[in-house]
């Protein structure tokens, strides 16, 4: 069981890389809603073992607050807000695909280097599952830079968020219960507050490529 | 003795079995266009008619022409070789591994884009340059792979990957190989021409790569490419098969009927894999030619996953 | 009684949300502030006598020792003092024509939303829910920044809402990681509370910890303005309408400085040493001053030049924490105090010249000592004050980290110290030259203060920053000096 929680979590790391080859906006808050759904699966697996170990229910019920919020939830939000804000389909990226790719290459690769050649580490704890999730964190921000429209600094952020979900869970099988839910009120709130405002951006700059946000400086 | 039954069973057995795994995605495909499409063993029919035609040879072409269809079906015939159907049946020992296994299939391919070349069509040379392009953008996701696991069995010899994955399991759940599975199962359908890298059945000049290279050629040379094309599918298939999901280590008869045991349990996995290929043949769409690249970083970042996991985990 | 703390911010802001008429919401504000400032009171007394609160709500809540009521009685008071400025600026505002009534009452349910999440943060027993609460204050005070609605504003609030995000979400990790250092060491009833991993500090896997530590230092860092995270900043605290810029400034900025305070306090027990955090410490402090002495020199924008002061103050408290001896992290926690009262001061006296000019340019402002007699006169001792000039408090606090710093005898720190405080100083002063040497106004601008309550609000500050800065009352120093324990160790 141990080593498919392993494969998931590698499966989810390459699904960030997926998400830096998408091109257009649409396909990548689809590529979003799969590393989704493969985190609540990999929390439903870890819940349904919890739950017969122990009896307790809490992983489960995160398992349903993802599935609700970020595999159905955001997606939709996301989809509505690009639907009334683009009208262009333009080049969304900075530099070229698979130079992309090659740089979120390298950054998994620092990572692991980083992390595992720390002398005493506790590698019981700090294993393969949080490392491929702190790997999936740096891709989301680096994500984030080298997208040129809103909608990508708003996924971008959704998968750090998935990203530090994940360590959590694959290494002490959760946060308590409490900061989880207090984590998701926060993320809902974060993602609806950012499509409010790119509305408000959309109106007043007619556009909504971060270039143009350039007025404040000095 | 032992070497020689090898032999046989092994060509019997690719030769016979590559041109129906051929059958069963098209037939899956013409199902998904709501058509009836060719019966199953169309092909086999096909390269008896193409065996009996006359072969046309232009005249400003050169020696090439003529040697690249047998250059091409002797390397596929020869990796076939390399590539064992079911590990009860082994020869005594093995001369080449996987290394060679590329190297020939990279022999077959450069003389077919020289033969391409070779006619003066301008159909041809398009053929041959995106062909090397795509496979030169291929080959580092290949090489990391087939090292992966070269490195887990600790030997670069075929069999040995085969017999070290015998015993692990449930392969496909461990990190390293479920990376490397779907890394090898992206450059199996640029290998072999599929969409989403190319589409074997068209005859638009814009989106032919394979096809452009063999439009020259009719008659017995003809059907010696496409049997050369056929058995190169189902070896990188078989190598896909025998190494993630091992069945030998389930068959507890001996002798004769287990080895013919084995052999049936092998037809059904590659029947399932070309199953799953022509499922994803018709789930995507033919990538743009300069998109070819970012399918490949795909497929190598997937390998290059496996290996640091095998790096991590494995040590 | 300390569950009042949070319950009456968030039942004011839920009231807001029913009740209509702007003096019902102007009285509602003032009655609650003064509550608020009332069982902050009594919470003081009782920790003055016992030491620590610590109670159990929803698992996680209330725990107060003197570090968060130290925290905490800057907040209700800035609070206080905000809610009354706010009255008069919002009456100007809407004679004005800026805004509406609607957006009255959408700024005051904010502002109190976001009084609300400040002291939930250092109230709270689990670092998790500070996290929480700390990333709610970026939510809450997204549209705040924003509230104006026009270009520079809307990118403002954008830049605002997601480089803190990031900031937050990577402190998310570290104290993810922290928690990871802790397994199999501290039972799960009581996992992630600050009392009982700093208990059993030095059981923690070390590696672990330390790189927890990077992360929360980054994370937390970004939110108070260390450079080269401070980009947010300058942009965020002078496109907010002033009072709110008062309270970002005064009260946020510290609460990020608690949230690294209180990681560095576990850090240093459990390595034994302050190398490894007075390090980096000191670097990003450092930083942070000479970018604000660096930007300060070619500031054109009076509230920006603000902003950038509370960068360069920010860095001098974190230095002062990463030195870590007894003196100069009571040094870092007077200067805390002290740098709030004077940036509010500054910030609301900065929003009467913002009313009655119209511009935020420094070139454009003349003649302040005639037009707004009292605010003109506030506004320049608070400059000096803001630059370190005795016998103001900010001074004070300055000089117990220099002294600090040449007591353990670090020469080269402690001149690099000084010459970029001179930096900012010079700065500071070009600045005032040219507000208050130039030419006189022009004819229409109206001479006369408009907000009558909300100078003697200030004025109250300006006298709490000038007593203060020459004598201490003995429990407000007992207090501090629990407090430096606590974080010290003993």
């Amino acid at each position: 069981m141990d080593n498919f929680l392993d494969a998931l979590s590698v499966l989810i790391l390459f699904s960030s890389f997926v998400l830096v080859a998408n091109k257009r906006a649409k396909s990548y808050i689809k590529t979003f809603r799969m590393q989704s759904a493969l985190i609540a699966l990999a929390t439903g697996i870890m819940g349904i073992e919890s739950f017969f170990a122990d009896g307790h229910i809490d992983i489960l019920i995160v398992c349903v607050l993802i599935i609700a919020l970020k595999v159905i939830y955001i997606p939709n939000l996301l989809n509505k807000t690009l639907a009334n804000v683009e009208y262009k389909v333009e080049k969304d990226f900075f530099y070229n695909i698979p130079l992309l790719i090659f740089i979120c290459c390298s950054i998994t690769a620092f990572c692991y280097t980083c992390i595992l050649t720390i002398h005493g580490i506790n590698t019981d704890v700090l294993n393969m599952q949080v490392v491929n999730s702190i790997a999936l964190i740096l891709i989301g921000l680096f994500f984030m830079i080298s997208r040129k429209k809103i909608i990508g600094q708003m996924v971008g952020f959704l998968v750090i968020e998935n990203g530090l979900f994940v360590a959590a869970i694959f290494s002490t099988h959760g946060m308590p219960f409490i900061v989880d839910l207090g984590i998701f009120i926060d993320l809902i709130t974060a993602i609806m507050i950012m499509g409010i405002m790119a509305f408000k951006i959309n109106e007043k700059f007619d556009s909504i490529d971060i270039n143009k946000l350039k007025n404040l400086r000095g | 003795m032992k070497n020689a039954l090898y032999v046989l069973v092994q060509l019997f057995v690719i030769l016979l079995l590559a041109p129906l795994v051929n059958g069963i995605i098209k037939k899956i495909k013409a199902f998904s266009q709501k058509r009836r499409g060719a019966p199953v063993l169309q092909m086999y029919f096909d390269l008896w008619k193409l065996f009996r035609k006359q072969a046309v040879v232009s005249e400003t072409s050169s020696w090439i022409f003529k040697a690249a269809p047998y250059i091409v079906f002797s390397t596929a015939i020869i990796a076939a070789l390399l590539v064992p159907v079911s590990t009860l049946l082994t020869p005594n020992a093995f001369f080449g591994d996987v290394i060679l296994l590329v190297s020939l299939f990279a022999l077959g391919r450069f003389f077919m884009t020289l033969a391409a070349l070779d006619t003066g069509g301008t159909f041809g040379g398009m053929g041959s340059s995106r062909e090397v392009m795509i496979s030169s953008l291929i080959e580092p996701s290949l090489l990391v792979s087939v090292f992966t696991i070269g490195l887990i069995s600790k030997s670069t010899t075929i069999l040995a990957m085969m017999n070290t994955t015998k015993n692990i399991t449930f392969p496909l759940a461990q990190p390293a190989f479920i990376m490397v599975f779907l890394a090898l199962f992206t450059i199996i359908i640029a290998e072999t021409s599929r969409i989403p890298v190319d589409d074997p059945e068209t005859h638009l000049e814009l989106t032919m790569v394979h096809e452009a290279m063999i439009l020259e050629y009719s008659g017995r040379h003809l059907a010696l490419i496409e049997l050369g094309a056929v058995v190169k599918q189902l070896v990188f298939i078989t190598l896909l098969v025998n190494i993630f999901i091992p069945h030998d280590q389930l068959i507890a008869l001996a002798g004769v009927s287990g080895l013919l045991l084995s052999l049936l349990i092998y037809v059904v996995k590659v029947i399932l894999i070309a199953v799953l290929m022509a499922i994803a043949e018709i789930s995507t769409v033919k990538l743009r030619l300069f998109s070819v690249p970012n399918l490949a970083a795909l497929s190598f970042i997937l390998a290059f996953l496996g290996f640091l996991q095998y790096f991590v985990l494995w040590r | 009684m300390e569950f009042l703390l949070p319950a009456i911010p968030a039942m004011t802001a839920l009231l807001f949300i029913l009740l209509r008429g702007k003096r019902l919401l102007h009285t509602i504000s003032i009655i609650s502030s003064i509550l608020l400032a009332v069982v902050g009171c009594f919470i003081t007394k009782d920790i003055i006598s016992l030491g620590i609160i610590e109670s159990s709500v929803l698992g996680g809540l209330f725990y107060i020792d003197s570090l968060s009521i130290i925290t905490l009685d800057v907040v209700i008071v800035i609070a206080l003092i905000t809610s009354i400025y706010t009255i008069g600026y919002l009456e100007e505002e809407l004679k004005h024509g800026k805004i509406t009534l609607e957006r009255l009452k959408v700024y005051y349910i904010l502002m109190y939303t976001f009084i609300f999440t400040i002291v939930l943060a250092l109230t709270a027993k689990n670092m998790g829910i500070m996290w929480i609460a700390i990333e709610a204050t970026t939510l809450a005070s997204a549209f705040l920044v924003g509230f104006y609605n026009d270009k520079h504003s809307i990118e403002a609030a954008w830049k605002y809402v997601i480089i803190c995000s990031i900031g937050i979400a990577i402190a998310l990790l570290g104290i993810i990681l922290m928690h990871l250092s802790s397994a199999g060491v501290i039972e799960s009833s009581h996992l992630l509370e600050w009392k009982t991993l700093y208990n059993n500090a030095q059981a923690l896997n070390s590696p672990t910890l330390r790189l927890a530590f990077i992360f929360i230092l980054i994370g937390f860092g970004t939110k108070a303005g260390l450079a080269p995270l401070h980009t947010w900043l300058p942009d965020a605290h002078s496109q907010a309408p002033s009072p709110i810029s008062a309270l970002l400034s005064g009260v946020l900025l510290n609460t990020a400085i608690y949230g690294i305070i209180r990681a560095v306090a576990i850090v240093n027990k459990n390595l034994g040493s302050n190398t490894f955090t007075g390090g980096l410490l000191i670097g990003f402090g450092l930083l942070s001053i000479l970018t604000a002495a660096l930007f300060i020199l070619t500031q054109k924008d009076y509230k920006r030049m603000l902003a950038y002061s509370s960068i360069e103050h920010m860095g001098i408290i974190t230095l002062a924490i990463g030195f870590f001896t007894p003196l100069s992290v009571f040094g870092g926690l007077l200067h805390m105090i002290n740098h709030s009262f004077t940036k509010s001061m500054l910030f609301l006296s900065s929003g009467n010249i913002l009313q009655k000019y119209n511009t935020k340019e420094i070139s454009k402002i003349k003649g302040l000592l005639k037009v707004l007699p009292v605010t003109g006169v506030v506004f320049l001792l608070g400059l000096f004050a803001i630059a370190g000039t005795p016998p103001f408090s900010v001074f004070a606090s300055e000089y117990s980290i220099i002294a600090s710093i040449f007591e353990k005898s670090s020469f080269i720190l402690g001149a690099v110290f000084i010459l970029l405080l001179a930096i900012v100083f010079a700065g500071i002063a070009l600045t005032m030259f040219r507000i208050f040497y130039g030419s006189n106004a022009s004819k229409d601008v109206t001479p006369g203060e408009t907000n009558k309550a909300g100078v003697a609000a200030i004025l109250v500050l300006l006298v709490i920053i000038m007593v203060s800065g020459l004598y201490l009352p003995t429990q407000i120093k007992d207090l501090i000096e629990n407090a430096q324990k606590i974080i010290i160790g003993g």
